[in-house]
C-alpha cells in the first residue's frame, strides 16, 4: 500500500513542469561552426561563461554537423546568432549582418592550407591530381571554396580531378584524414591547422603545408538582420567585441588563440567573393 | 631379448616401472585433457571477444556503409581504434558489396577502393574461429548487414599473442608439475612396493642361498602382519625342512645299500673262510698223528700257512672295505685284487666265469679316490653277478680312456636291465628303495666324480661303461 502511494508521488512529480525548463525557455543560443574547438568542452565552456558574463545572463550554444546546419537554424530563428563561415555568411547575405570579427595573429584574416602527408613531396595542386582529397565541409571558405575555386581557374572540377573527394565535416578531421593516410590530400582551415600544430603537434606533424590561399577575411559572429534591433542581440555584440578586457573574456580567447573581437568591415570578405564568383562562373 | 632383459629386473623394481609407466601415461592424459578444456575455453573467449568487437562495429558501420561513406567509416574505425590502443584489435578493413575496401584503420596497408580480397580470404568466420595454432594474430570476417541485406564485410586482425603464450606457459608448467607428481609417485609407488614385496625378495634370496640350495628363512625375519606372506614364508620353511629330510633319507639308504652289498657277499665269503678251515684242520690232525714225521709237518705246516694267509687277505679285503670311506686313500692295483678276492667266491658259487682285466696302471688310477670307485665296481660286479644265469660269464675291463679319463666297463650276459633299474642307475628321477644291488648309490657316485654311465645292449650282453674324469685326487 505504501509502495504503491510511493510510485503515485513520483509519477506526479514528473508531470509537473521542471524549472529547468522553463529556464531553457529564456535562453539565448548562439550556434558554432564545427572548427577545431568543435570536440574540446573546456574551449566551449570558457567561451560560454565568457560571453554569459558580458551578456548578464545564461546562454546556450549550439554545436551541429555540419555548416548547412548552422545556417539553417540560423536563418530559420532556432538559434539567436552564429559564429559562421565567411562563404556561408556570404551566401545569405541579404538576411545576415555581422557582429564582430576575430583578430588572429593582429589581423582579422585567415588562410586557406592545401595539406598532404608528410611524406607527399607534392610542391602544389597541380601534383595532386589523381588522388585522393578530403574538403572539411561544402560550405567551408577555407575547406571547400579555395581549392574548388582554383580547380575551377584551371578548368577542373574535384569530382573529376581527384580520384574520390570525401567530406570529412571538421577541419580537425582534415587533419586527420590525411594524417593518418586515408587521403593523399586536403583543404583546411590554416587558423585551425596553426592552432592544432600548438595543441595536438603529433597529429599536425604526420601532415605538411602544399600551398597557402590568400588572406581572406576570418569566420564572422553574424545575426537575422531583422533581429539587430534585438536587446539579446545588442547584448551579445558588446561582450564579444569587449571580450578581451574582462578576464573570463581573455580566457577564453586564450584557450583559442585569438587576440579580439572587433567591429565588422564587409569588405574582408572580397576575396570569398570573388571566389565564389570563379565557381559560379565554372558551374 | 627384451623379454629375457625386463625378467632380470627385480619384481619390486618391475612393478614399480609398470607403476611409473602408468602414472605418465596418465599424466599425459590428463595433461591432454586439460589442454584440450585450455584451448575450448580460449576459443570461446576469442570468439566472443570477435564477436563483440565485430558486431559492435557492424552495428555503427551497417549505414555508413550503405551509403559508402568513407570518411564516417574511417572514422569509426579510427576511434574504435584508438579506444582499444594496445589491446586485441590489430586492424580492420571494411569493404563495401563488391569487397572494394571502404576504409581501413591503416589506410596505407588498405588503400580506399582497393581489393579487400587479400584481406578476406584468409580471414575465418566467427564461428571457426580459433587460437589453437602458433600464430601471434588471426582474422576474422563477418557480413555487415543492414535490414537483413548484406551491405559489405568487415575482417579484422585480432592479437591473440598473450592467449599464446598463456597456453604455452601452462602446457609448460603442467608438464611440469605433472612430471613432478609423476616422479613423486614412482619415487613413493617404489618404496611401498619395495616394502610390500620385501617378504618376496626375501624368499628369492632363501630360494638360492649358498649355491642353490634353499635355506630356511629365520622366524625372525617373516612378517608379523602380512598373513598371506607369512603364511607363504612358514610353507617354505616347511618345504625347506622337508627336502633336508629328503637329503637326510637318501644319505642313509645309500648307507643302507652300501651294507646290503657286503650283505649280499657274506654267505659267499663264509663258504670261502669255512671251506679251508676243513682242510686246516685236517692239516692239524695229520700234524698230530705224524709229530714224528718232520717231512709231513713241514708240509702240514706249509699248508696251514698258506690257508691262513688266505683267510688273512679275505678279513683284509672286508675290513679294507668296511673302512674305506673313511680312509680316503687313492685308487691302487691292490684294489682291485681286493675286488676281484672278494667278488670271486660270489661267481664261482653261481658257476659263472670271471674275465679279469685291469690295463691300467698306478699313475692313471692315483688320481681316483679308493672308496668310491671300489664300492661302484663291487656293486656293479654283483648286479652282473645277479643278472647272469648260472655258469654265465662276466667281465671287467679297466684302462685309461683319452688319457683325462679312466673306463671301467663290466659286462655279463644276462637278460638286461629292466625299465626300472636303468633309471635308477642312468637319471636322477626319484626312485623307491629296493630293486638291482645299489644301482642308485652307483648313479649318485658317479655323479659325485663327475663321471657318467653308458649302457649298452648288444649281442646277449648288457655292457656297463663308467668313465671317470681323472684329476680329482682324493
Amino acid at each position: 500500500m505504501k509502495r504503491r502511494e510511493l510510485i503515485a508521488g513520483i509519477a506526479a512529480s514528473t508531470v509537473l513542469p521542471s524549472p529547468s525548463v522553463l529556464r531553457a525557455e529564456q535562453l539565448f543560443r548562439l550556434a558554432l561552426t564545427p572548427v577545431f574547438l568543435d570536440n574540446d568542452a573546456v574551449v566551449i565552456a570558457r567561451l560560454r561563461d565568457a560571453l554569459s558574463a558580458g551578456m548578464g545572463r545564461d546562454i546556450d550554444l549550439v554545436q551541429r554537423r555540419t555548416y548547412q546546419e548552422i545556417t539553417g537554424a540560423l536563418l530559420d530563428g532556432s538559434v539567436d546568432a552564429a559564429w559562421v563561415c565567411g562563404f556561408p555568411f556570404l551566401q545569405h547575405r541579404s538576411q545576415l549582418t555581422l557582429l564582430g570579427v576575430p583578430i588572429w595573429r593582429g589581423q582579422p584574416r585567415y588562410q586557406s592550407y592545401l595539406i598532404a602527408s608528410v611524406t607527399d613531396e607534392a610542391a602544389g595542386l597541380e601534383d595532386l591530381r589523381g588522388g585522393m582529397h578530403a574538403f572539411s565541409d561544402p560550405d567551408s571558405n577555407s575547406g571547400f571554396l579555395v581549392t574548388a575555386s582554383d580547380l575551377a581557374r584551371m578548368g577542373q572540377a574535384p569530382d573529376t580531378y581527384f580520384a574520390r573527394t570525401i567530406f570529412t565535416w571538421g577541419h580537425r578531421n582534415v587533419v586527420r584524414a590525411v594524417a593518418g593516410g586515408l587521403v593523399r590530400s586536403g583543404s583546411v582551415d590554416g587558423y585551425v591547422w596553426e592552432t592544432l600544430a600548438a595543441v595536438e603537434p603529433e597529429l599536425v606533424a604526420r601532415t605538411r603545408i602544399v600551398a597557402k590561399s590568400e588572406w581572406l577575411g576570418f569566420p564572422p559572429f553574424a545575426a537575422r538582420t531583422d533581429r539587430m534591433a534585438d536587446a539579446d542581440v545588442s547584448a551579445l555584440q558588446r561582450a564579444l567585441l569587449a571580450m578581451d578586457r574582462t578576464d573570463a573574456g581573455r580566457a577564453a580567447l586564450d584557450l583559442l588563440f585569438l587576440d579580439e573581437i572587433t567591429e565588422p568591415d564587409i569588405r574582408l570578405f572580397d576575396g570569398i567573393a570573388a571566389r565564389m564568383a570563379v565557381l559560379e562562373q565554372a558551374g | 631379448m627384451r623379454q629375457g632383459t625386463l625378467s632380470r629386473i627385480p619384481i619390486t623394481l618391475r612393478v614399480a616401472l609398470a607403476m611409473g609407466a602408468l602414472m605418465i601415461a596418465l599424466g599425459l592424459v590428463a595433461s591432454q585433457q586439460v589442454l584440450r578444456s585450455l584451448g575450448r575455453l580460449h576459443d570461446d573467449r576469442l570468439r566472443e571477444i570477435a564477436r563483440l568487437h565485430v558486431e559492435g562495429l557492424s552495428v555503427a558501420l551497417g549505414p555508413l556503409v550503405l551509403h559508402k561513406d568513407v570518411w564516417e567509416v574511417y572514422d569509426t574505425l579510427d576511434r574504435a581504434r584508438a579506444a582499444s590502443d594496445g589491446q586485441r584489435m590489430l586492424f580492420t578493413v571494411v569493404a563495401d558489396d563488391r569487397n572494394s575496401v571502404l576504409a581501413a584503420t591503416d589506410p596505407l596497408r588498405a588503400p580506399v577502393d582497393s581489393d579487400a580480397t587479400p584481406f578476406s580470404e584468409n580471414a575465418s568466420d566467427l564461428s571457426g574461429l580459433t587460437a589453437s595454432g602458433n600464430a601471434q594474430q588471426v582474422r576474422v570476417r563477418a557480413p555487415l548487414l543492414v535490414a537483413g541485406r548484406m551491405v559489405g564485410q568487415i575482417v579484422s586482425e585480432i592479437d591473440v599473442g598473450d592467449l599464446v603464450a598463456e597456453r604455452k606457459r601452462i602446457t609448460l608448467y603442467l608438464l611440469l608439475a605433472n612430471a613432478g607428481a609423476t616422479s613423486l609417485l614412482v619415487c613413493a609407488g617404489y618404496f611401498l612396493v619395495a616394502r610390500m614385496l620385501k617378504p618376496v625378495a626375501l624368499l628369492a634370496q632363501h630360494m638360492d642361498d649358498a649355491g642353490g640350495a634353499p635355506s630356511r628363512i629365520p622366524e625372525s625375519e617373516i612378517p608379523k602382519s602380512d598373513t598371506e606372506l607369512a603364511r607363504l614364508l612358514r610353507t617354505f620353511n616347511a618345504m625347506t625342512g622337508a627336502i633336508d629330510a629328503r637329503a637326510e633319507a637318501e644319505r642313509r639308504l645309500a648307507e643302507r645299500e652300501r651294507f646290503v652289498s657286503l650283505g649280499r657277499l657274506s654267505s659267499s665269503l663264509a663258504h670261502e673262510i669255512n671251506n679251508p678251515l676243513g682242510g686246516l684242520l685236517n692239516t692239524v690232525d695229520t700234524i698230530r698223528a705224524y709229530p714224528s714225521r718232520p717231512e709231513v709237518v713241514q708240509k702240514s705246516v706249509d699248508l696251514l700257512e698258506r690257508g691262513l694267509v688266505h683267510l688273512k687277505d679275505v678279513s683284509q679285503a672286508i675290513l679294507e672295505e668296511n673302512r674305506l670311506d673313511r680312509a680316503g686313500l687313492p685308487l691302487r692295483l691292490t684294489d682291485f685284487d681286493d675286488l676281484k678276492l672278494l667278488f670271486e667266491p660270489e661267481a664261482a658259487r653261481k658257476g659263472q666265469s670271471l674275465d679279469w682285466q685291469v690295463q691300467a696302471d698306478t699313475d692313471d688310477l692315483s688320481s681316483l679316490p679308493a672308496a668310491p670307485v671300489r664300492q661302484i665296481v663291487l656293486n656293479l660286479l654283483l648286479n652282473a653277478s645277479a643278472a647272469a644265469p648260472e655258469g654265465g660269464s662276466i667281465s671287467l675291463r679297466v684302462r685309461p680312456d683319452n688319457n683325462d679319463s679312466v673306463k671301467l666297463t663290466i659286462t655279463d650276459d644276462g637278460t638286461g636291465f629292466s625299465a626300472q633299474d636303468r633309471d635308477r642307475l642312468m637319471s636322477s628321477a626319484p626312485v623307491a628303495p629296493g630293486g638291482g644291488v645299489g644301482l642308485r648309490l652307483v648313479h649318485d657316485l658317479v655323479a659325485g666324480l663327475d663321471g657318467r654311465i653308458q649302457h649298452v645292449r648288444d649281442a646277449g650282453r648288457t655292457s656297463l661303461a663308467v668313465i671317470l674324469p681323472k684329476g680329482r685326487t682324493a
